[in-house]
């Protein structure tokens, strides 16, 4: 059963302005006025750093959509149907993906139009994050999880409220595989105890394994995450939440555009979510590796290394124009030595030697602090 | 430079600038060419060749033509030369057979004031044989005129005439007859009525030694016909359907004369009638004066040395249009040293040549164009509307200008988009087609060297938004109206290339070019915002029925209504904004379009 609190609690925020959206569309069509609806802009061109707080954020750029306008009538009807079937999750409070959103959403627009409400997810997808910008309300808070990625293992017990029950999770007794991040780490889900040194945040799953296997989180009294990729919001959510219990927080990836990104996502978040400012931002974040001036500590590094693909050269050009990473001297540097040499490195490479060489690797680095900011 | 013939009161033959092919026949009949003749520039090839001069002159060896010309006569000479009158090609000659009986039917029926009633009838006998049957209307031929108006060259009502008329130069129905009897060795059969109960009927050939008609079988008898009948046997000619056919020939002939009624009865039985849209008879027009600013010299001398007036001034006032006192008091002052009160013969050489160039520092009074009888706005309008029932139509109104001689002339140009505009390409898709017409006679051949296609090339389509009329359902009409038609040939299908022409072809097309484009742009402009309007009316239902649940109030059956009342009302305006970017729009796709262009 659902408690009367919760319901109250949910339509106190994303239902309430959920409804007011739609009385102030009701009030623009009762006046003869041409309904709009207004969204910030989102991408590129609005996006900034804020220095202070080291995150992206979104800017004041807005866009007004109104029905009566051919291009975005369309979109206008989108948006609200969108809404509406929120508003509707929310109050049967159940809880689904954004791809069960479209599905929910993908009918025919009548029986004489050949169009449907919705034909394709990334439609779907976009307008939720429209709603999310312009009311200022996160997904999960509409109840649209997203998808789960990313694992944790390590020192660390959690309170998880669901579906009217209520499980303790103990990151010391995951096995094999670890915990598996949700969606949606702030609602119904409390840190208990974290008795942890440092947070390490490994972008491979392999890599993870490796060091859950050689018992690294045990050895080293550190939470041990995996995004598995680029990190889900759930994932940056919780390591946002563990920055927050000042932990540091160390993130261990590829020499390589993919790693670099999955690390600047992590550290300022990322343009596409810019809306959610800091709070999915975790500045304090600190580039352990692999870097390319390890080379000249790992001599047998330098056999391992890889051509660099196109994509690596041009996303090591694009962050050096970015303000927020170029202020940064060592990562000047550091994207300057892959452009000369051309080269990336992965982390699996220091396995090269022996498999468990991988823990000896991150103990050092954290020893020494040697660290990319 | 000395005329040996007298001028005769119109003046038209003091024209030297007119096609050496409408001088050449009268004076060649009459005497041999003396020295200064424009005859013997062409004879000794020398630079006086005018624009007018038909290219197959050029071909022919021109001092053998001329010496034989002492020796045969006319028909003599076009027997020989007979693609001259338009006889060569199969499909071509058939035309032109038509061509000549029809328009001497339209003008008998003008002169008399009768909307003409012109019945043509052509059917395949054996042997390749073709019989042609054409009866009119019109005032008929009295008897003592049959054999001369059907068996003589050159021997019509028109020539000597400073007057805008379709026939000028008094040769076809007798090329015709010519036509049968050296294809087939027969004469050809006519009937006539003046509307005295009276009709006659006989052959009619034409003695080609001496260019004198031979009547035979004559017929006469009491009855109520009044008009006249031909018919025709002859080989060497071919029925189509194609461009250049009768049909279509006749069909254009419909478009430039709304008040004819037309029948035409094709060799497979069919029948097809353009009917009359207009039930006036055009007015006649009046002969004209030569206008100052088209006067040379040497036409200046000649005139004036056989005027019957006393003085320059009055000669000046009475010879030509929009010369009156006071301008003559202007060229007084422009020429000081010549003497406006002597006789006008003693006018010199150097002081007509100082008066042409005072002409020319004046200013004038356009032409009049009493003397020109354009077909009008209105009726072409009836006509187009008439034959192509277009979705749109656009006619041009211009002033009379002038070109070489002082030969007034005018152009009406109309434009017809969609309906039945356009011609049937040979792929199978409609694309533009040009109709021309001289004096409202249609000109179906040598398109190429025509002053009206020559506007048309150079016209840059493009800036009206038309580039592409070649391949769209457009039909431009174009009519030269003028007291003398500038022909690049004795056929009489081309207008010369005069600047002046062309150049107001090209004033008139851009003028119906422009209407056009106004029309297409402002319908997809309609278009466009009655299907923007429906596209948005597609998302109504969703929207109102999702709105009440979203906010907690309203219902959706007035929510609906409510929207359907915005988009009805108030897109208009809203619409009206974002137009303007429609319009970049279009200025992108066009620059794609030049684009992708410049890559192929």
């Amino acid at each position: 059963m659902v408690k009367k609190s919760d319901i109250k609690a949910g339509k106190d925020n994303a239902v309430s302005k959920l409804e007011s959206m739609g009385n102030t569309l009701l009030t623009e069509i009762e006046k003869e006025q041409s309904p709009s609806f207004e969204a910030p802009l989102r991408g590129r061109s609005n996006v900034f750093h804020n220095e202070k707080t080291g995150c992206l954020y979104l800017g004041e750029k807005k866009e007004k959509r109104f029905f009566l306008n051919v291009a975005q009538a369309k979109k206008f009807m989108q948006t609200v149907a969108v809404a509406s079937k929120c508003k509707k999750f929310k109050e049967e409070n159940l809880h689904t993906s954004i791809r069960g959103l479209f599905y929910q959403l993908k009918f025919t627009l009548g029986d004489d139009i050949d169009e449907e409400l919705f034909e394709e997810q990334s439609e779907s997808n976009e307008l939720v994050e429209d709603l999310e910008v312009s009311l200022a309300v996160k997904r999960e808070e509409l109840n649209l999880n997203t998808a789960r990625k990313g694992v944790v293992a390590g020192p660390i017990r959690i309170k998880d409220k669901f579906a009217g029950d209520e499980t303790i999770i103990d990151g010391t007794k995951q096995g094999r595989s670890g915990w598996m991040i949700p969606s949606d780490v702030d609602n119904g889900m409390e840190l208990l105890d974290v008795d942890a040194d440092y947070v390490l945040v490994v972008e491979k799953d392999a890599m993870w394994q490796r060091l859950n296997e050689d018992k690294f989180w045990k050895k080293e009294n550190c939470i041990l995450i995996s995004p598995q990729g680029q990190a889900s919001r759930g994932c940056r959510r919780l390591i946002r939440r563990l920055a927050d219990l000042k932990l540091p927080i160390y993130c261990f990836a590829d020499c390589d555009a993919w790693g670099w990104y999955i690390y600047w996502t992590i550290k300022t978040g990322s343009m596409n979510l810019a809306y959610l400012g800091e709070s999915i931002a975790t500045p304090e974040a600190k580039f352990l590796g692999v870097t390319m001036s390890d080379i000249d500590t790992y001599d047998f590094l330098s056999k391992l290394t890889i051509r660099a693909k196109e994509v690596d050269i041009k996303r090591a050009e694009e962050m050096l124009t970015y303000p927020w990473i170029n202020k940064h001297p060592e990562w000047v540097n550091e994207l300057k030595t892959v452009l000369e040499v051309k080269k990336k490195l992965e982390q699996d490479a220091l396995q090269g030697p022996r498999l468990t060489f991988v823990a000896d690797y991150v103990r050092e680095k954290i020893e020494k602090k040697k660290f990319l900011p | 430079m000395e005329k040996t013939e007298d001028l005769s009161q119109d003046l038209v033959k003091g024209d030297v600038s007119a096609p050496i092919s409408d001088q050449l026949p009268s004076q060649l009949k009459v005497e041999p060419p003396k020295t200064q003749s424009p005859i013997t520039a062409v004879g000794t090839k020398s630079t006086a060749i005018t624009a007018g001069v038909p290219a197959e002159i050029d071909k022919i060896e021109s001092k053998e033509i001329f010496s034989e010309f002492r020796e045969h006569s006319v028909a003599e000479f076009f027997k020989k030369n007979r693609q001259m009158l338009g006889f060569s090609g199969k499909i071509r000659s058939l035309t032109t057979l038509v061509h000549e009986y029809v328009t001497n039917s339209l003008d008998a029926c003008e002169e008399a004031k009768i909307l003409p009633n012109i019945y043509v009838k052509i059917e395949n006998l054996p042997d390749q044989h073709v019989r042609l049957y054409i009866e009119d209307n019109g005032p008929g031929i009295p008897k003592q005129f049959v054999g001369r108006a059907l068996g003589q060259m050159l021997a019509g009502t028109k020539f000597h005439r400073f007057v805008q008329q379709r026939g000028q130069q008094g040769i076809g129905a007798t090329g015709g007859t010519m036509y049968a009897q050296i294809t087939t060795g027969k004469p050809v059969h006519c009937r006539s009525g003046i509307g005295d109960n009276n009709i006659f009927e006989c052959d009619i050939a034409v003695d080609l030694k001496t260019n004198s008609p031979k009547i035979s079988n004559m017929v006469e008898y009491t009855g109520k016909y009044r008009g006249l009948t031909i018919v025709g046997e002859f080989s060497e000619v071919k029925y189509d359907k194609s461009e250049y056919a009768p049909f279509e020939y006749l069909k254009a002939t419909a478009l430039a004369n709304p008040h004819a009624q037309i029948t035409v009865v094709e060799p497979n039985g069919e029948r097809t009638v353009f009917e009359r849209a207009h039930n006036e008879v055009p007015e006649r027009p009046k002969p004209a004066q030569p206008h100052p600013l088209g006067v040379t010299t040497d036409d200046l001398i000649n005139y004036s040395h056989h005027s019957k007036e006393r003085k320059l001034s009055s000669f000046l006032t009475s010879n030509f249009a929009r010369i009156s006192d006071s301008k003559v008091d202007e060229l007084r002052k422009l020429c000081p040293s010549i003497n406006f009160d002597k006789m006008p013969r003693e006018l010199k050489w150097e002081e007509a040549e100082a008066l042409v160039n005072a002409f020319k520092q004046i200013k004038w009074i356009a032409p009049s164009a009493d003397p020109l009888r354009p077909i009008g706005k209105e009726q072409i309008e009836k006509a187009l509307k008439n034959v192509l029932k277009p979705e749109f139509i656009s006619i041009s109104e211009r002033a009379p200008k002038v070109f070489r001689g002082g030969v007034p002339f005018l152009v009406e140009v109309g434009i017809a988009y969609k309906g039945k505009s356009g011609r049937e390409k040979s792929d199978g898709f409609v694309g533009l087609d040009v109709k021309r017409f001289a004096n409202r006679a249609p000109l179906l051949f040598d398109a190429g060297g025509c002053a009206t296609m020559e506007a048309v090339k150079t016209i840059d389509w493009n800036r009206y938004g038309l580039k592409d009329i070649e391949n769209m359902p457009v039909t431009i009409f174009m009519n030269l109206v003028s007291v003398h038609v500038p022909y690049t040939s004795a056929g009489k299908q081309a207008i010369s290339t005069e600047e002046e022409i062309v150049e107001e072809f090209r004033y008139a097309l851009m003028e119906v070019a422009r209407d056009l484009d106004r029309y297409i742009s402002g319908k997809i402009r309609d278009e466009q915002r009655e299907s923007r309007k429906k596209a948005i009316k597609r998302y109504v239902k969703q929207l109102a029925s999702d709105l009440p649940y979203l906010a907690g109030r309203g219902n959706t059956p007035e929510i609906e209504k409510k929207l359907i009342y915005l988009i009805e009302n108030k897109y208009a305006k809203i619409f009206d904004k974002s137009t303007r970017l429609t319009a970049d729009e279009v200025k992108a796709a066009k620059k794609e379009q030049v684009e992708a262009e410049i890559e192929e």
